[in-house]
């Protein structure tokens, strides 16, 4: 019953989604599909970092990837954008299992910083083999004339495209969620070992994830290069993306479904509302929000909403005193 | 023709070995918090900018020589350091991975752009009569001054905090601290005052790092994530929370770009350095050298 009304709860999102976009001028529009985008980019990195716990850092790297992957595939193989998004995600998802059989024996910090690692090789890599790829000059996809093999989606099918993506990420988080696997994740987020004695296969469900959660930030990769048209391997690969993704997911609350949906949404429109009213500060200002928030709001925000409503305790303080020294 | 190329190579080598020998002092600090605390600091980077800022901004109201700029900037993020552990990292150490890790990246955020509106995204540079000087050495070896100055007094310092946390009382207590911090506190030692103490001295060195840094190079508040990756590179390969770790690390990374950048096109060293960072972690993550600190560490 309850699986069924939040499944419904997707589908309701999906329909509000496409309603909203006829109230949304051009401007507004472009904003609401970086949201999505950003929803679905959140999703992703739960899949990994909340569900099964481990701190992925690198997850620009698996973005970057997919984005060049698709700008490739276009370019030297002229293909369709439509095979070509599917083909990038399988790429990251298929990169990510193999780079995660051995690094997802890593725990903690090792793996985060592992992870970045793979992250900034892959940068450099992308920006030193100009011929493929443009080198950091960037590369341009072509949309428009003969050319192209797909014409540029235009404001309103970019806005549906992030759309789908946003909500079918959310259907693979939900499904992960309800899951027998996602009770495999979990019990080897609280502890591994425990979780291999009761017959969990840790080294499998660990890296079916890792490669889901790429494949799907793949995708969205190769969406949002196809709609910058030129792309450059700074802005595909920047840490910040990475450090965005986890943001969201750790204050909207890790390890649920609806969580980073909601961490994504508020971030995304604060850090946009922020750029435009403060141009000067904006990051700083972010920068301070950041701290403030991880300080006040560690286990994140359903998770502290579903404490205090149960023990009847709303002080942030509270949260304070937990993970202190 | 060969003789050039082994004085090329003598050239490359040696530059490497200073660079290295300056990475070394950007990275021990690095590595001492994450031994100790297990905290990795995206904020280190911006701590020897602060530094370099320090020294520059004595430089241009004083005329105070970088090098001995290196101390007040030290003092400057000593204290920075030591109030930020104390009244904010303190409150979540505790905490999940990726808390710490966004804690300090936030504290990065505010940093860089903090720096970037008081002294402006401009490069800088702090100017010395000296630094370029070039030093002749045998077989048409040109070293400039001010890079061994640089490398020597960073080599100096490593070595001598590796002498003071084995031989001095505070220096045990934080080692102590790092490995049990249960019991340490039994045995007297204040935790939250011996962390504060630890990320205060990292902070110091990065400061002192960062002054001999605007002595012989360029610097801009962007730079902030260059430093923090070094860092990270030198420290793994090293062996974390070693201060003879992050010696090695930075002279191999120092070679290692110095030839790389000889024998590679464009900057393909770097993501052999990212490659070479991945493999260490995944198949010897206690470094090259040795036994790693936290091998002790008994979580609490």
């Amino acid at each position: 019953m309850r699986t069924t009304l939040r499944w419904a709860g997707v589908l309701a999102a999906l329909l509000v989604g496409l309603g909203l976009q006829t109230q949304l001028y051009a401007g507004q529009e472009r904003t609401a599909g970086t949201v999505l985008m950003f929803v679905a980019l959140a999703v992703a990195w739960n899949l990994i970092g909340g569900f099964a716990g481990y701190a992925c850092f690198g997850q620009v790297g698996f973005f970057g990837l997919g984005g060049y992957a698709a700008a490739v595939l276009i370019i030297h193989l002229n293909l369709s954008f439509w095979l070509a998004l599917p083909l990038a995600g399988l790429i990251a998802g298929v990169f990510a299992a193999v780079v995660g059989a051995p690094l997802l024996r890593l725990k903690g910090h090792y793996f985060a910083v592992a992870t970045l690692g793979v992250a900034e090789g892959l940068r450099e890599l992308v920006t030193n083999l100009p011929r493929l790829t443009g080198g950091g000059a960037g590369i341009t996809i072509p949309t428009v004339g003969k050319e192209a093999p797909t014409p540029w989606l235009g404001n309103d099918g970019f806005y549906i495209l992030f759309l789908l993506l946003a909500v079918g990420a959310v259907a693979v988080g939900l499904l992960v969620s309800v899951s027998r696997a996602g009770y495999a994740l979990r019990a080897i987020h609280q502890d591994e070992d425990a979780a291999a004695a009761v017959g969990v296969n840790t080294t499998v469900a660990k890296t079916v994830t890792f490669a889901v959660s790429a494949a799907l930030t793949g995708a969205v990769g190769a969406a949002y290069a196809f709609q910058q048209i030129t792309i450059f391997p700074e802005r595909l690969f920047d840490v910040d993306i990475t450090v965005l993704m986890v943001v969201m997911v750790v204050l909207g609350g890790s390890g649920t479904v609806i969580g980073p949906v909601l961490g994504a949404v508020s971030v995304a429109f604060i850090s946009e509302w922020l750029r435009q009213n403060y141009p000067q500060v904006h990051t700083f200002l972010l920068g301070g929000l950041i701290i403030a928030a991880v300080v006040m709001l560690p286990q994140g925000f359903t998770s502290y909403l579903a404490d205090a409503v149960r023990t009847r305790r709303f002080s942030l303080l509270d949260n304070v005193r937990r993970y202190r020294l | 023709m060969a003789g050039q190329v082994v004085n090329q190579f003598a050239q490359a080598t040696l530059y490497g070995l200073l660079q290295g020998g300056l990475l070394a002092l950007v990275a021990v600090g690095f590595s001492l918090v994450w031994g100790v605390l297990n905290v990795v600091n995206l904020a280190h980077g911006a701590f020897v900018l602060g530094g370099a800022y320090v020294a520059f901004e004595l430089n241009s109201w004083l005329g105070l020589d970088p090098f001995l700029g290196m101390v007040p900037a030290a003092l400057v993020l000593f204290g920075i350091g030591y109030v930020l552990q104390r009244y904010l990292v303190n409150l979540v150490v505790n905490a999940p991975i990726f808390i710490t890790l966004l804690l300090t990246f936030g504290l990065q955020l505010l940093a860089v752009n903090g720096m970037s509106l008081l002294f402006t995204a401009n490069y800088r540079s702090i100017p010395t009569g000296y630094a370029a000087t070039p030093l002749p050495l045998p077989g048409d070896v040109r070293v400039p001054v001010g890079r061994l100055l640089a490398a020597l007094l960073a080599v100096a310092i490593t070595i001598g905090l590796g002498y003071v946390m084995r031989r001095t009382r505070t220096g045990l207590s934080i080692l102590a601290t790092g490995m049990d911090r249960g019991a340490a506190r039994l045995m007297g030692i204040k935790a939250a005052h011996v962390y504060a103490l630890t990320f205060g001295i990292a902070a110091g060195l990065a400061g002192a790092a960062g002054a001999a840094v605007g002595a012989v190079s360029t610097f801009s508040p962007a730079d902030a994530g260059r430093f923090t990756l070094f860092s990270f590179v030198a420290a793994v390969l090293g062996g974390l929370g070693t201060m003879s770790g992050a010696l090695y690390g930075g002279l191999l990374l120092g070679l290692a770009e110095a030839w790389g950048g000889q024998l590679l096109p464009g900057t393909l060293i770097n993501a052999l350095a990212f490659g070479v960072l991945v493999v260490v972690l995944a198949v010897r993550p206690q470094g090259l050298a040795g036994k790693a600190f936290y091998a002790a560490r008994v979580e609490v």
